[in-house]
């Protein structure tokens, strides 16, 4: 028997060729993104681990910043001296480090990375700890020299002797490079920027008694959680952080440890598509194959083969499949991470592809993944097999599968769709964003098992509406591509399910989306006035000579700063909600329309008040004019009055729970140090809107991380932000396809194969090759259309339940971007084009006289 | 090597009078040492207005004589025209549109589109082609064949025999100048295939079609006019006006003391 399986398993390669395909894709993502985020974790550990020194001082961590707020924690550099009295200390170095520099060249462009990595400022103390050495050129002496490491320096053209300028939070200052550093290990992305101890002081902190951190290093024998205890006794143990250097190393890769998670959460989404898709594929072949040797099948069973072996038979034959495609996966999978590796070097990152770690879980995920999906997805098609009875063998049996009904399907397909619409109803329904969304998330599920097996009772009905038109537009040609794509109900639902999975993801992906991006529109057209917008790009704070130079600008009328701050709020009913609250200036109300449930502006903004969302204020207890305490960064505190309560959509979002706002005075003498993250500007009356803006961008020039905007400007800026999710989703879309062109190649192909008696009639009575093509092209391109319609119209309620979330979170408006659904109409014709391509070419090249022979 | 094969010595035949004709028509499979030649120079002219039977042991060649004459097959050597047209050296296109438009088809089995009904079955080479198909003569094809009722029938609703009388049906009605039957009633019972073969005669005598019938049962190559008796890739024979025991009697000489049942199942 296992002789017979596998001389089986080798006449069939060629048509097992794209399931094949399909389990290598599969396991290539799964064991790529294992494999590359191993390496970048073991790349890290080793870096951190070689940096960080033994022991590190910071200041206690305070409030979490969920926007931004432009400070830098510091403590008394003075400190040093007193570590370094400790016993056991060998050296102790006053760090000073300023993250989100921009320094700009000669030709004010911007010397920064390009891919959003930070650009860091520090003060140069050569140990055998730094991540870099100093390989031209001289150390910095005074406050007009610095370094900068090589790999910036030649993406931006820079030489010893040029001058850049800092623009530091304090304000900008000229540098000349008299140095260039290389990076002896891994590179993050970032850039660096070296300068003496005090001018890092003075010109980055903008205070020459201030440090960021204490750097210790243990004399010979003291071991560092010793030298830890010992100056944390000599600090007093909760005035300061104290970390290890493994404990130091710990936390740099946690914080880059989001980052690269990310990462390997999209890659094992994409692997999940490929793995979801590729099912189909694999059950697709296997029917079509088990349907095609249903006399063989039976003529086993005639001389006596049990059912069991003839189940066992087709498994073995998944399983030979699962090993090949795991093997060839693996393989992909590390040419895969090698890619990503070059991709990370591509854009700043120093990753060795020699060091490429492949850890034991690696293969043994990728041939779990791999033999699993293959054997799950032949499971069904081998009890089928094993139900063929012997007679199969005598009788003269048109193709298995057509004729059985669908009665199972239907029931299966009506209970779990049922309980799917009620989820996506109740989703709808519900007031809370936790219990919408995990109803959401269940709905989803749901509909789409429900779609999958129902699909096949949807080919007819579906089919006959989209081809209806064939007959009439392509004559017989037309309709009997229509009827071909009709004739098994199951091979074109599950070839088209494939399809249909993933254009449902971009549907709904894509309503929310625009609803998304039509509610901030709306809002941004109720509430914002300024006839300006002056922001960095990426949301960042930027320094406060950006806004002196900006109110400097002639033609500048008002000028309303808003600026976050990291706060800490307790509520009356025992809540502490640690949020960003904003500070503006005054007169907000000639830049923006707020509208208030109770108050206004004035109240809101006078000194010792605040205003919050009226919502949140009901749901915590708070009334208008009552206080509450607020905790600033660094430990203050205040009991501000609540002078207003706002009713706005969307006050809650991006980190800003409550909605809270102050007077930027009031936010200054509780939070100083703050960067200003936003201008609102309007002309000077007399000064028209396009000379302010010329003036402005001119003004603007030295600082290139910000820019001026106008309201549609600003649109499209927020438009963006929303768009690179979209693009994630188009990466995955993309996959889909290409696997689900797959699925449509394989089940044209073996149909192909199963009708060549009835092409070489067709042939024979003269249908000419062009023709032929045409027809299975159109059989393509309506179970495409087909899969395209099913998942759309599925991914559209899907996206409207989600904005019915996202309408809790204030984004109230729904929009069907119908241009993107008639595009992906279209496109899935172009994919059943592209797909029937070689299907269509190896028919028409197909011997009429070997077709129409007798078997 | 010229074979004596119709009624009219080979070239002499004018070309209003033949259907089809080929000259030294040469089919050779394989190459070096192993060629198979399953055609040997074959001379041969089909009659427009007779019912001709191709007879022969398997392996005689009288599937692919067939095969080359409908433009089915490529040649190795050799001629063939259908009426004045020579159709060897025709390319592909041409081929695929000759055989639409001018020459009808009935094989063994597997004769119909299994999606397509009977009537669509029958239209189909027309409305490939882009042509409506006849109605008065349409109505009278399918009254003769009687498929009045069965129009709207699919082939898998059809008995074998119904089935042929499609095939038939959809041969006759684009009116070729020649229609090719490929063993039409190997697959029927003795009652179906009789009344088959009562409709190709009637199409002869009738309306005044052509047909070529490739065969092994006697029985069968009875009805018509002319048998040619092929054995090893060449003609080696002919019969006219014949019976069933004349040619079975003929058969015996061909294929030696019986040492091949005419018809073997293992034809091709």
């Amino acid at each position: 028997m296992l002789k017979a399986t596998l001389r089986s398993f080798l006449a069939h390669k060629g048509r097992l060729l794209l399931s094949a395909l399909a389990v290598v894709l599969s396991v290539a993502f799964v064991a790529g993104s294992l494999i590359f985020s191993d390496t970048l974790g073991r790349t890290f550990d080793r870096l951190f681990a070689s940096t960080a020194a033994d022991v590190t001082v910071r200041p206690q961590e305070g409030l979490a910043e969920a926007v931004p707020s432009g400070t830098t924690a510091t403590l008394p550099a003075a400190l040093a001296g007193r570590v370094a009295d400790v016993e056991g200390v060998a050296a102790a170095h006053v760090d000073a480090e300023v993250e989100n520099l921009t320094v700009v060249d000669d030709e004010n462009e911007s010397v920064s990375p390009t891919t959003g990595a930070p650009t860091i400022g520090t003060n140069w103390y050569p140990t055998e700890r730094s991540p870099v050495e100093l390989t031209s050129g001289h150390a910095p002496r005074g406050p007009g020299q610095a370094l900068l490491d090589s790999e910036t320096a030649d993406r931006a053209d820079v030489r010893i002797g040029d001058t850049l300028t800092v623009v530091a939070p304090p304000g900008s200052f000229r540098v000349e490079v008299v140095g260039i550093v290389t990076f002896t290990t891994t590179n993050p992305g970032a850039a660096l920027l070296f300068v003496d101890t005090p001018t890092a002081q003075t010109k980055l902190l903008g205070d020459a008694k201030a440090a960021t951190g204490i750097s210790v290093e243990a004399a010979d024998g003291v071991s560092d959680e010793l030298l830890k205890r010992r100056v944390a006794d000599a600090l007093g143990p909760d005035a300061y952080e104290y970390r290890t250097a493994a404990e130091q190393a710990e936390s740099d890769v946690e914080q880059l440890g989001g980052f690269l998670d990310v990462i390997k959460y999209v890659m094992l989404g994409f692997a999940g598509v490929a793995v979801l898709v590729g099912v189909f594929l694999i059950v697709n072949t296997f029917s079509m194959l088990i349907a095609q040797r249903t006399r063989e099948l039976g003529l086993l069973r005639a001389l006596g083969a049990d059912r069991r072996q003839v189940r066992r038979s087709v498994l073995t034959e998944a399983l030979l499949l699962g090993v090949a495609g795991s093997t060839l996966g693996l393989a992909a999978g590390i040419a895969l991470a090698a890619g990503l590796i070059g991709l990370m070097n591509a854009i700043g990152m120093n990753i060795s592809s020699a060091e490429m770690v492949i850890g034991w879980a690696t293969p043994v995920a990728a041939y779990v993944v791999g033999i699993g999906v293959t054997f799950v997805a032949a499971y069904l098609p081998a009890r089928r097999a094993a139900a063929v009875s012997p007679m199969a063998a005598l009788a003269d049996a048109e193709i298995a599968g057509v004729g059985r009904p669908l009665r199972t399907r239907a029931v299966v397909g009506g209970v779990v769709g049922a309980a799917g619409v009620a989820a996506l109803a109740g989703c709808a329904a519900a007031t809370e964003t936790g219990s919408a969304a995990s109803l959401l998330g269940l709905g989803v599920l749901l509909t789409l098992v429900a779609t999958v097996i129902a699909g096949p009772l949807l080919v007819r009905p579906v089919i006959r509406v989209l081809g209806a038109a064939f007959p009439a537009l392509f004559g017989p040609v037309g309709r009997m591509s229509q009827r071909n794509a009709l004739r098994n109900p199951r091979r074109t639902g599950a070839t088209a399910a494939a399809l249909m999975v993933g254009l449902a993801l971009v549907g709904g992906m894509s309503v929310a989306s625009a609803s998304m991006t039509e509610s901030f529109d709306r809002q941004i057209d109720k509430t914002l006035g300024a006839d300006f917008i002056v922001q960095n790009g990426g949301f960042m704070p930027f320094p406060r000579e950006v806004t002196d130079r900006v109110r400097e600008t002639p033609g500048a009328g008002l000028v309303v700063r808003s600026r976050f701050a990291p706060v800490a709020v307790r509520l009356p009913d025992g809540d502490r909600v640690e949020t960003s609250a904003v500070g503006y200036d005054p007169r907000l109300d000639e830049v923006a329309d707020i509208r208030y449930a109770q108050g206004d502006t004035a109240a809101a903004l006078a000194a010792g008040h605040l205003a919050m969302d009226a919502d949140f204020a009901r749901e915590h207890g708070v009334r208008l004019g009552g206080t509450v305490p607020v905790e600033f960064q660094g430990g203050r505190t205040a009991e501000l009055t609540v002078g207003a309560l706002t009713d706005m959509e969307s006050a809650e979002g991006f980190g800003t729970q409550g909605g809270l706002f102050l007077g930027l005075g009031t936010l200054q003498r509780y939070a100083p140090g703050g960067q200003d993250s936003a201008l609102y500007v309007n002309a000077a009356p007399g000064t028209a809107d396009d000379e302010l803006r010329a003036d402005l961008e001119r003004t603007l020039d030295p600082y290139p991380q910000v820019q001026v905007r106008d309201i549609a400007d600003y649109k499209k800026l927020v438009h963006d932000q929303i768009a690179v999710l979209l693009y994630l989703v188009y990466a995955l879309l993309g996959l889909a396809i290409v696997i689900a062109v797959l699925g449509v190649v394989n089940t044209l192909a073996l149909s192909v194969v199963e009708r060549t008696r009835e092409i070489g009639l067709l042939r024979a009575i003269g249908l000419s090759r062009r023709q032929l093509r045409r027809m299975i092209r159109l059989e393509s391109v309506v179970i495409a259309v087909f899969g395209a319609v099913l998942g759309l119209a599925l991914g559209l309620v899907w996206g409207v339940c989600m904005q019915q979330v996202l309408a809790l979170q204030g984004m109230t408006a729904l929009a069907v971007p119908w241009g993107t659904v008639v595009a992906v109409v279209v496109g899935a014709a172009v994919v059943g084009v592209v797909a029937a391509l070689l299907p269509a070419l190896r028919a028409s090249r197909m011997n009429v006289l070997a077709a129409v022979a007798h078997e | 090597m010229s074979t004596p094969a119709a009624e009219h010595a080979p070239g002499l035949a004018s070309a209003d009078r033949t259907a089809a004709r080929a000259r030294g028509l040469t089919k050779a499979y394989g190459s070096g040492e192993t060629t198979v030649l399953a055609l040997d120079s074959v001379d041969v002219d089909i009659m427009r207005g007779r019912f001709t039977a191709v007879m022969g042991p398997s392996g005689s060649g009288k599937s692919t004589l067939m095969h080359c004459l409908a433009g089915l097959d490529t040649v190795s050597a050799g001629q063939v025209w259908l009426g004045d047209t020579e159709i060897t050296g025709l390319r592909e296109r041409e081929l695929t549109r000759l055989r639409r438009d001018r020459i009808g088809f009935m094989f063994q089995s597997f004769n119909l589109i299994p999606t397509l009904n009977a009537l669509e079955n029958i239209t189909l080479p027309m409305n490939i082609a882009g042509r409506d198909p006849d109605r008065t003569w349409l109505d009278q094809v399918v009254d003769t064949l009687g498929l009045r009722d069965r129009l709207k029938h699919r082939p898998a609703q059809l008995s074998g025999g119904q089935q042929q009388r499609v095939a038939c049906a959809r041969a006759l009605v684009s009116r070729p100048e020649l229609i090719f039957a490929d063993e039409p009633t190997g697959n029927l019972d003795s009652r179906a295939g009789l009344e088959v073969l009562g409709f190709l005669r009637e199409a002869v005598d009738e309306l005044g079609q052509t047909v070529v019938m490739v065969t092994h049962d006697p029985g069968a190559a009875a009805h018509s006019d002319l048998v040619l008796f092929l054995a090893d890739g060449r003609i080696v024979d002919e019969m006219h006006r014949p019976t069933a025991e004349a040619v079975l009697e003929r058969m015996r000489l061909f294929t030696g003391a019986g040492s091949r049942l005419p018809g073997s199942p293992a034809e091709d």
